[in-house]
């Protein structure tokens, strides 16, 4: 079991002249898909609506036709479905399909007009486990949740909306499916006496078209006149970590050492060594620091006050620990001479709350900044990439798409009894609306308003759907339509894991590293 | 070479007690990490073989663990007869995704495990591994390692001694892997500096930038000056350390207090004004206060280990750490100091005074220069005030005039008293010129003969 070979570092020095490895290479093209323009360009006049409106609008097409596909020659006693272009048109009795937005009314789930009714927080409201009464209730009872009758989705009522009107559905179907506010969809039915749809079938638009590998490398160079190079060199492998959760307390970074030193190829064996050395890339997906957001959370509040200390009123500069950022940026400008970062914000960043976050500034990292990208220099990817969340960029020419996990999170909340995270992911493939996505942004998923366009529909689809700050560490291949592969990788948070997530880029199959610390106990 | 790391671990390890970790080793005897490791190995064995017992090792096993059942196992315990529940039944009509009891039967990941464990304990963690690829030392410590997250301390220090080094240079011969393409740009500004002496060298060097909307002069004076207060203010301990170790939102703090206190008019620098008021404002009394606040704050942020040092960053926070700084040494100094350094100054002005006052009568008197000089926290200097004299006529009328005189301000007490300083400027009239020097100049122009009289 123990062959010799693993012991050659337990001997003493000799004269054999150890090997300096070189890294593998990583191309690497950030795509600017989420950032939002600066300063007073930004907007936050416009409302929440036309982000809907933007949405179906772009999306309706694609599942009309997958509809009319499916059901074209649909047939129920003699009667075939019609197709419906109004929400309203729909007509007693009639089998039909119309197409719209989802829109779920839980009991549980926040509700902006109840909030203002109650009190003013500036506080983030409590975390809820499920927003349904029946599923499994995490949060507090303040709102005093009523025991929903069995499980399921009794006490939600589900609705279809368009630019017409409302549609509430019922029916068998509903209750089997994944379904949450803000899905664009396709449902057959027909309407009963109550004026409610009864479902029999439905549609999403499924995953848009994906691009071919090195696409978006090979389209820049073209569009500035370069020659195509038919020959690329052989990918490394990709690192994905999440939820470093580095806070200023010194008791849990042993094992952000032992990553740190696996990384730059320091410890372990030669052998372990080399293949440390083919890590082209680290992808820090969210999470880095924790309790850095800048909302407070409602227990943050109530400890605050109970503590009776003065009150501040604003920003109370002295309260400011600067320990976890520097140590994070210490981190980083360890690794970063050898290997390039690509950091995503998440959740407990300091940067934005509402998606898509903005990346981390410069400023945080007095160490590592020297490995960004000037802000007035030439664009291009900086060796060490702060990003925006959720982030979309080209690594060895494959497409990769990447949030800190909070739409996963938010989708997770709306089904009751769904603990598997990895078919949500699939399903926020399939409704297009992954990246950041969060269908359920902006109802529940604080996001920006965007004006002209739903960012958050995918246009086109990614080869590598990389969601953080996950309980484990899950991954799946989703197939499309059209032959589309993706690879799903829902990434553990390494704080309570320890898991790193080696992506090999040649074959996109994944593999974990974990550090542990041996516990007698 | 042989006997370097033994020599040098046997002072480290044995001698002064600490953590040795191999990149420790590597660093100080600049060696790539592996031979690191084998010396330690090799140190570890030659130590025990001596003496049972002396030396404690920590090692790191790579390898490939025995599966446990794999994670995703647990989903189908909390599935089973449960049909309500749609893992079984594809969720969405498209779905082709692998289901999960599938997808277990399929290639399980490969998970490889790096474990970091004591020498106690490395036989019961090699029993867990089911294949071992990479086995070494990762520590020597002569006890035994109570908290293994102790081990972080290495890490932290190699941070700390070896910052200086440039990584692209250095670290090739530590083993770490290569990376030909990085791209780093060079910083006009240094990362933050360690504290204290570097910080007070950049602020000789910002000082003078700051005062710009001041006359050449105002700021020559202002820079010697500032240098004079240094070695003032040096005598304390405290403030030196403090100016450095504060953050600026303490500056921020600070300027917001004594902005409530700040009186008289707003000179070019609101800043300054705010900083030396403050000093005037709280003398005695409030004078603890100020103090406590800050020996509060200055506890507080102790704590922190690593303060990062914005201040190179912000030019206007060196000037008001500096100020801060004499503003400290100004509190903390006895009366008599402040007498004496308040008594050099104005007797050099007074000198300056009497010889003014005597060539007075021939030549045109310079226009004195409106100066404002700052020493010791406090703002002294010359201005231009328009006052009234009251003088009896030939017919015993009152006439009262007013005229420009020239006046030297220090504004460390609460009503900035004015000390009269004989007027020099060509705008006066010899009679009131006359009757003014005398009456205008108490005791010698001494601020303390104020006292001395009441």
């Amino acid at each position: 079991m123990n062959g010799d070979n693993h012991a050659d570092l337990l001997q003493p020095p000799s004269n054999v002249e150890h090997a300096v490895s070189e890294r593998t290479a990583s191309h690497y093209t950030p795509l600017p898909t989420y950032r939002l323009p600066k300063g007073e360009h930004r907007h936050y006049q416009q409302q929440y609506a036309d982000m809907y409106f933007a949405r179906l609008a772009q999306l309706k097409p694609a599942v009309e036709q997958i509809a009319s596909e499916a059901w074209a020659d649909f047939e129920i006693g003699g009667e075939t479905a019609s197709r419906k272009d109004r929400v309203l048109d729909v007509r007693e009795g009639e089998l039909c399909w119309i197409a719209g937005t989802l829109y779920m009314e839980m009991p549980l789930k926040p509700n902006v007009l109840e909030d203002i009714g109650k009190e003013h927080w500036i506080a983030a409201p409590p975390p809820r486990v499920k927003y349904d009464t029946g599923g499994g209730l995490g949060g507090d009872s303040e709102r005093g949740a009523h025991a929903g009758g069995g499980k399921g989705l009794a006490g939600a009522q589900i609705m279809l909306e368009d630019e017409s009107g409302r549609l509430r559905l019922t029916g068998g179907y509903l209750s089997g499916g994944l379904l949450v506010t803000g899905a664009i969809v396709a449902v057959m039915g027909t309407e009963n006496s109550d004026g409610d749809f009864e479902v029999l079938d439905l549609r999403v638009p499924d995953l848009p078209r994906q691009p071919s590998r090195w696409e978006t490398e090979d389209g820049e160079a073209a569009l500035q006149g370069k020659s195509v190079t038919t020959k690329r060199p052989i990918s490394g492998k990709v690192a994905i970590i999440s939820g470093l959760g580095v806070s200023g307390v010194e008791g849990d970074t042993l094992l952000l050492d032992l990553l740190l030193e696996y990384l730059l190829g320091e410890s372990a064996d030669p052998a372990s060594q080399e293949q440390a050395a083919s890590i082209s890339r680290l992808i820090i997906a969210g999470n880095s620091l924790s309790h850095s957001s800048p909302i407070p959370s409602r227990e943050e509040l109530a400890a605050a006050a109970k503590k009776g200390g003065r009150k501040t009123y604003g920003y109370d500069s002295a309260s400011y620990n600067a320990a976890p950022t520097d140590h994070l940026d210490q981190w980083l400008a360890t690794l970063l001479p050898s290997i390039p970062i690509t950091l995503l914000p998440g959740e407990q960043d300091p940067t934005s709350t509402s998606l898509p976050q903005q990346p981390i500034h410069a400023a945080m990292f007095p160490h590592s900044r020297a490995y960004m990208n000037p802000p007035t220099g030439p664009e291009g990817p900086g060796w060490f990439d702060s990003t925006t969340n959720p982030a979309e960029f080209s690594a060895d020419g494959w497409r990769f798409l990447g949030t800190g996990g909070q739409p996963v999170d938010d989708v997770y909340k709306y089904l009751p009894d769904c603990e598997e995270r990895l078919e949500m992911m699939e399903a926020m493939l399939r409704w297009r609306l992954t990246a950041p996505t969060a269908p359920t942004a902006p109802d529940t998923l604080w996001c920006y308003p965007f004006q002209d366009g739903d960012q958050f529909v995918m246009k086109e689809c990614p080869h590598v759907f990389l969601v953080g700050n996950q309980p484990k560490f899950e991954t799946a291949v989703v197939e499309g339509p059209l032959g589309q592969q993706v690879r799903v990788l829902a990434v553990p948070r390494f704080k309570e894991t320890g898991e790193l997530v080696l992506l090999d880029c040649e074959t996109l199959v994944p593999e974990v590293v974990r550090f542990e610390v041996f516990d007698e106990g | 070479m042989a006997q370097d790391y033994t020599e040098w671990l046997a002072i480290n390890v044995l001698n002064e007690q600490q953590l040795v970790s191999y990149r420790s080793l590597s660093r100080a005897l600049k060696v790539h990490s592996n031979l690191a490791k084998q010396m330690l190995y090799d140190f570890h064995r030659n130590q025990n073989a001596k003496k049972p017992g002396t030396v404690h090792a920590t090692y790191l096993i790579t390898g490939v663990k025995q599966t446990e059942r794999p994670a995703t196992n647990g989903m189908h315990s909390q599935r089973d007869g449960e049909d309500t529940v749609m893992q079984s039944s594809p969720l969405l009509p498209s779905s082709s995704a692998l289901k999960p009891d599938e997808h277990d039967d399929e290639e399980p990941n490969a998970v490889q495990t790096v474990m970091l464990v004591k020498q106690e304990s490395l036989d019961l963690a090699k029993a867990k591994f089911e294949s071992i690829t990479g086995l070494h030392i990762y520590s020597l410590q002569a006890k035994g390692l109570g908290d293994i997250q102790s081990l972080t301390e290495c890490n932290r220090k190699i941070a700390v001694d070896y910052a200086s080094e440039d990584p692209m240079e250095v670290w090739k011969q530590y083993g770490t892997i290569q990376n030909p393409n990085v791209k780093r740009r060079t910083q006009r500004r240094q990362p933050p500096p360690p504290p204290a002496p570097v910080a007070k060298a950049a602020v000789a060097k910002a000082k003078p930038p700051v005062p710009t909307a001041k006359p050449t002069t105002l700021k020559k004076e202002a820079s010697k000056d500032s240098e004079e207060a240094k070695p003032a203010s040096n005598t304390c301990a405290k403030a030196t350390t403090e100016p450095a170790k504060k953050p600026p939102t303490n500056k921020r703090q600070s300027s917001d207090i004594f902005k409530s206190f700040a009186k008289g008019k707003a000179k070019a620098k609101t800043e300054q004004e705010s900083q030396e008021s403050a000093g005037s404002t709280p003398k005695p009394a409030p004078d603890d206060e100020p103090i406590a606040g800050f020996s509060d704050e200055e506890d507080a942020d102790e704590g922190d280990a690593a303060v990062i040092e914005e201040a190179p960053k912000v030019v206007n926070g060196k000037s008001k750490k500096e100020r801060e700084a004499e503003l400290q040494a100004m509190m903390e100094q006895d009366d008599e100091v402040m007498e004496d350094a308040a008594g050099a100054e104005p007797e050099s002005a007074e000198a300056d005074v009497d010889e003014g006052a005597i060539d007075k009568p021939e030549t045109q008197a310079e226009e004195p220069k409106e100066t404002v000089q700052i020493e010791n926290g406090r703002r002294r200097g010359r201005r231009r005030v328009m006052k009234k004299k009251t003088v009896k006529d030939e017919d015993g009328y009152l006439v009262t005039k007013e005229e420009a005189t020239w006046e030297s301000f220090s504004e460390d007490e609460p009503a900035p008293k004015r000390i009269k300083v004989p007027p020099t400027t060509s705008m006066s009239k010899s009679t009131t010129a006359a009757a003014g020097k005398k009456g205008a100049r108490p005791g010698g122009g001494n601020i303390m003969s104020f006292f001395s009289k009441k």
